[in-house]
Parts: structure tokens; C-alpha cells; sequence
């Protein structure tokens, strides 16, 4: 028993090198055992490399496109205005969250949802705060919990 | 008078079923099997899709009919080789049953099944996590580990490779590879006996997993949070299938029919532009290619298939190959959950097993028991599709390596 007679039983190198009928010899069996692992662990090893790669060429693709319209945006800013177009400051100022830590990302979504409730019925919002509810299961109530629960339960 | 009134009974008598019942009692022990099944299948509804047609088959087949036109399966066709001969017996001396089960013999069935599989499988979490196929590598190790057990129970290569595929947990994948390695071996096991422990198991999946997994995981291991998987985008998702298909069929081209379909009916799906084939491959094909097969498989369980010390050794191996499966891919994932400094939460490795989506729900409901809050489910499907992907190339391996 050796690498060499292992190799032989690689499907790439010899088809059906193993009669059916008869009953496996230890290097047989050893051979399939560990060289079938070895070639699916190969195999599967090889797709995750690609399917990384994949996915790297597209995040990088997709962060170019988004440069790409920042940009075009930026420069087409100038030509209608004449100068660099102001912020506008959302409708209502959202201070520093209290308790969580400072998130630029959240804090630009909760003040555009709020710009968005103020243009929808004109009353101008402010936010005072935003904490994370960590209360009952994971910050859902009870019955909320108990939602998802069913929703989820043959899992 | 009286002569010719016993000779009429006498003749009704012999070619009765009864009769056929007297000299082979154990064909009523089969039927009994068969509504113990149905049982199982109706009121414990494990795997009633599947188990239902199969039990039903296995009641038609073993209800015993004297004269041969009238038996509705053969099993007595299906230990001969095949020839140009042997396919026009089939055909023509036939019942429904042999005629249905060529679908099986030829390999047609676990192909459509994977094609309709394909069409309903959400690749997403696999390409989002690639490492995923590690995990769904490492639980063919059932499969591998249970072909080197089977070997040192005195088995031969065929038989071997047939029981150790149940491992992959995949019910097609386990009828393709006897299917093919059983066809001309002389052999007490046939394509039904494997494929009625592989669906028996994976229908115990529940029962089988959840011990493994708590015992070789701690609480803390079982509590870990995986963060939010990112959303691949189309095209991704359109070359996956692509890739994956070009990969194994350069690598193990034996597993190209499997993978293949498998991989088409994903791309049908993907490509948002074949609504109506895959609407058909997943509904209408999809179970009329089960019924075919349930039924049809279920037909060869008869009593000299069963009823046997070998068919016992399948139910003992096939359970051996699903713990194996399990615990590799649970100790892989331990090993990723080290290299990434408690990232990675074990549990989704025995998700590697291919019972979709069973043992991916099995890792969810592991892990809520420890803590309510954690969703496992998404990052458990990864290593779960994987295991579809690595079972088919670990059934290449095998068909590539034992001549049949």
C-alpha cells in the first residue's frame, strides 16, 4: 500500500479500477476511502475559490459602477448650477444615537425616512434619540416573538 | 360430478392468491411492512411524498398472483443481464410496474428529479458563503467511511458503494449509483432495498441528528451568532450553475448527468426568463416522476429482497453513514469556527448531510434552543445545497472508480 497504488484508484487516472463483484482488498478500499474524500474535498475546493473570485470580481465591478455615477453625478452638479450643489439638511437634525454606537449608514436612513414622513404630511420631526429596544427576546415583544416562532416553527 | 366440482376448486384454489400467500408467507410479512409504512407515512407523515407511493408499490408487488401474466411486477427480470432481448421481455411480458421501473434501471428518474430540484433550490447562501462547500464536502465523509465499514463486513465493491451513497442522504443520488453498480453484480441488495433505507432515513433525520450535534458541540459553540449573509447578485447567480456544472464535469464526468440536471433546472430558474418550463419541472414533472419512481422502487422491496441478513446490513450501514456524515461536517465546521476565532457556529456543518431542507432546519432548531434570537436557518442552507452538489460528486467517484 503506497501514494502511487492510492493514484491509481483517482478516477482521472484509471476508470473502473475496482471489479464490482468482488470483495474490496484493503488498498481498495483505502484507496476509495481517502481518495474520494480527497477528490470531493478537491472538487468543492476548487468552486469555492471560483465563487469567490466571482464574487470579489462582482463587489469590486459593483463598487466601480457606483464611483462611476457618484462621479457623474458630481460633475453634472456644476453645469446645471454654476457651483457645488448645497446639502440640503434633512427636515430634522438626528442627534447621536444614546445608547448605540455612532452609525453614519443608520443615522442617514433614519433621517431619511423622517425627511421622507415630513414631505408626506408636512409636519416637521425631530429626532431626540434612538436606542435599541433590547427588552423581552431580542428586542421583540412577546407576541411578536411569538409570530415569528410560527412563522418559523417546522425549522 | 362431484370429481369435476373438486377440480374446479382445486384449480381456482392453486391459482389464487391465497394460495401463492400459503407457499410464501413471508409475502404476507411484507404486506404487513408495507402498511406499517403506510402508517408512518400517513399519520407520522415522514416523507409521505415519497414513502406513501413506495409502501404502496411494495404492497402491489408482493401480493402474490400464481400465474406470471398476472403479477404486476417481475422481480425476477431485474436479476438478469440486460441485452436487446432482455428489454423486449420487459416490454412485452412486462407488467406496469417493470415497465415504470425502467425509469429507474436506465437512470432516468433521479435525473428528472434533480432537474425539478434545481428549479426550486436557492443557490443564494452558497455563492454569498462560499466556504459552505467545505462543509458539504466534509459530510461525504459518511459516504467514503461507511464504503471502507461495509468492506470489512465481507461485502463486495457493488454492494459497498450502493450502501455507502445513502450517506449523501439523497434519495435520487442513492438510486442513480445502485441503480448503475448493481445492474450486472450478483447481489441479495437491489436498487429498491437501498433506496427504501435511504429515504427511511432521511425521514429520521430528526431523530438521527439532534444527539450527534449536541454531543459534539458545547452550549456556547451552539449560541454563536453568524453575521448577516451579503445578497449576490443575478448575474452571479446566473453563472453559479454555469460553473459549477463545467467544474465537476471536467473534474468527475460521471457525475456531469447528476450535476448537470441539477444545475440546468437552477439556470432555468435563475435566468427569470423560462417561467413556464420551470413552473412545469417543478410541479407537474416533479411529481409525476415521483410517483413513477416511488412506486415502481417501492415494487422491488419483495420478501427475497428484504427479507434477508444482507438487507440488514444495509439498515445497520446506512445509519452508520448518516451519524459519520453529520459528525464530519460538524467537525469541520468546529475547525472553521477555530481558524475564524468563533465566527462560525458548528451546527450548520451536519447541514453538509444533502437531506434539503431537513437537516438545514435542524441546525436552526438546535441552535433556537439555546438561544431563541438566533436564525441560523439561511447560514445552514449553504453547507445543506452543498451537500447536493458534494453527494453527486462523491456518487461520480464512486461509479468512476468500481466497474460495473
Amino acid at each position: 500500500m503506497n501514494l502511487i497504488s492510492w493514484a491509481s484508484h483517482l478516477p482521472m487516472l484509471a476508470g473502473g479500477s475496482i471489479d464490482g463483484q468482488n470483495r474490496p482488498t484493503v488498498d481498495e478500499y483505502l484507496g476509495v476511502t481517502f481518495a474520494g474524500l480527497g477528490i470531493v474535498i478537491a472538487a468543492l475546493a476548487l468552486l469555492v475559490f471560483i465563487i469567490f473570485l466571482f464574487g470579489k470580481i462582482f463587489d469590486a465591478l459593483d463598487g466601480a459602477k457606483q464611483r462611476k455615477e457618484a462621479q457623474a453625478a458630481a460633475d453634472k452638479a456644476p453645469k446645471t448650477t454654476g457651483k457645488p450643489a448645497p446639502v440640503k439638511a434633512a427636515p430634522s437634525p438626528a442627534p447621536a444615537p444614546a445608547a448605540a454606537e455612532d452609525d453614519d449608514e443608520v443615522i442617514a436612513v433614519i433621517s431619511a425616512v423622517v425627511a421622507m414622513m415630513s414631505e408626506a404630511d408636512g409636519t416637521t420631526y425631530r429626532v431626540k434619540s434612538v436606542k435599541p429596544v433590547q427588552s423581552g427576546f431580542g428586542g421583540r415583544t412577546a407576541w411578536a416573538m411569538d409570530g415569528r416562532r410560527s412563522n418559523v416553527s417546522p425549522f | 360430478m362431484l370429481q369435476v366440482l373438486l377440480d374446479i376448486l382445486s384449480g381456482l384454489w392453486e391459482t389464487s392468491g391465497l394460495c401463492g400467500l400459503v407457499d410464501d408467507p413471508w409475502k404476507l410479512a411484507m404486506i404487513f411492512v408495507s402498511f406499517l409504512m403506510m402508517y408512518l407515512a400517513i399519520v407520522k407523515e415522514f416523507e409521505p411524498l415519497l414513502l406513501l407511493p413506495i409502501a404502496f408499490g411494495m404492497f402491489l408487488s408482493n401480493l402474490p398472483a400464481v400465474l406470471t401474466e398476472d403479477m404486476i411486477f417481475h422481480a425476477e427480470f431485474w436479476n438478469e443481464p440486460q441485452s436487446a432481448e432482455w428489454f423486449w421481455k420487459v416490454l412485452h411480458d412486462g407488467g406496469l410496474l417493470d415497465k415504470l421501473y425502467l425509469g429507474v434501471k436506465l437512470q432516468i428518474y433521479p435525473c428528472l428529479i434533480f432537474l425539478g430540484i434545481g428549479t426550486m433550490t436557492d443557490f443564494g447562501p452558497l455563492i454569498a458563503n462560499p466556504k459552505s462547500f467545505l462543509l458539504g464536502a466534509a459530510a461525504q465523509g459518511g459516504i467514503f467511511f461507511t464504503f471502507l465499514a461495509a468492506s470489512l463486513m465481507g461485502m463486495n465493491a457493488a454492494e459497498c458503494g450502493s450502501i455507502a451513497i445513502i450517506g449523501g442522504a439523497d434519495g435520487p443520488t442513492s438510486i442513480y449509483v445502485s441503480s448503475k453498480l448493481l445492474e450486472n453484480v450478483d447481489s441479495n441488495l437491489s436498487t429498491g432495498t437501498i433506496a427504501l433505507a435511504a429515504y427511511t432515513y432521511m425521514a429520521l433525520v430528526p431523530v438521527i441528528q439532534p444527539p450527534i450535534m449536541r454531543l459534539l458541540t458545547t452550549k456556547k459553540e451552539r449560541a454563536i451568532k453568524m453575521p448577516q449573509l451579503r445578497t449576490p447578485s443575478k448575474t452571479e447567480k446566473i453563472i453559479f450553475p454555469v460553473a459549477v456544472t463545467l467544474v465537476v464535469a471536467l473534474l468527475v464526468p460521471s457525475a456531469a448527468a447528476l450535476v448537470g440536471m441539477l444545475m440546468f433546472g437552477n439556470i432555468l430558474k435563475e435566468s427569470g426568463v423560462c417561467d413556464r418550463l420551470v413552473d412545469t419541472a417543478q410541479n407537474a414533472l416533479m411529481n409525476i416522476v415521483t410517483i413513477f419512481l416511488g412506486i415502481s422502487v417501492g415494487a422491488t422491496c419483495t420478501s427475497a429482497n428484504v427479507v434477508n441478513i444482507d438487507f440488514l446490513k444495509v439498515l445497520a450501514l446506512g445509519v452508520v453513514a448518516f451519524s459519520l456524515g453529520t459528525a464530519c461536517g460538524l467537525f469541520l465546521a468546529k475547525i472553521m469556527n477555530w481558524i475564524s476565532g468563533g465566527k462560525v457556529n458548528p451546527l450548520i456543518g451536519s447541514a453538509g448531510v444533502s437531506a434539503v431542507p431537513m437537516a438545514a432546519r435542524i441546525s436552526q432548531k438546535e441552535g433556537a434552543k439555546v438561544d431563541p434570537t438566533n436564525f441560523l436557518l439561511m447560514h445552514a442552507m449553504g453547507p445543506n445545497v452543498a451537500g447536493v452538489i458534494g453527494s453527486a460528486v462523491a456518487a461520480g467517484v464512486l461509479l468512476s472508480v468500481i466497474k460495473y
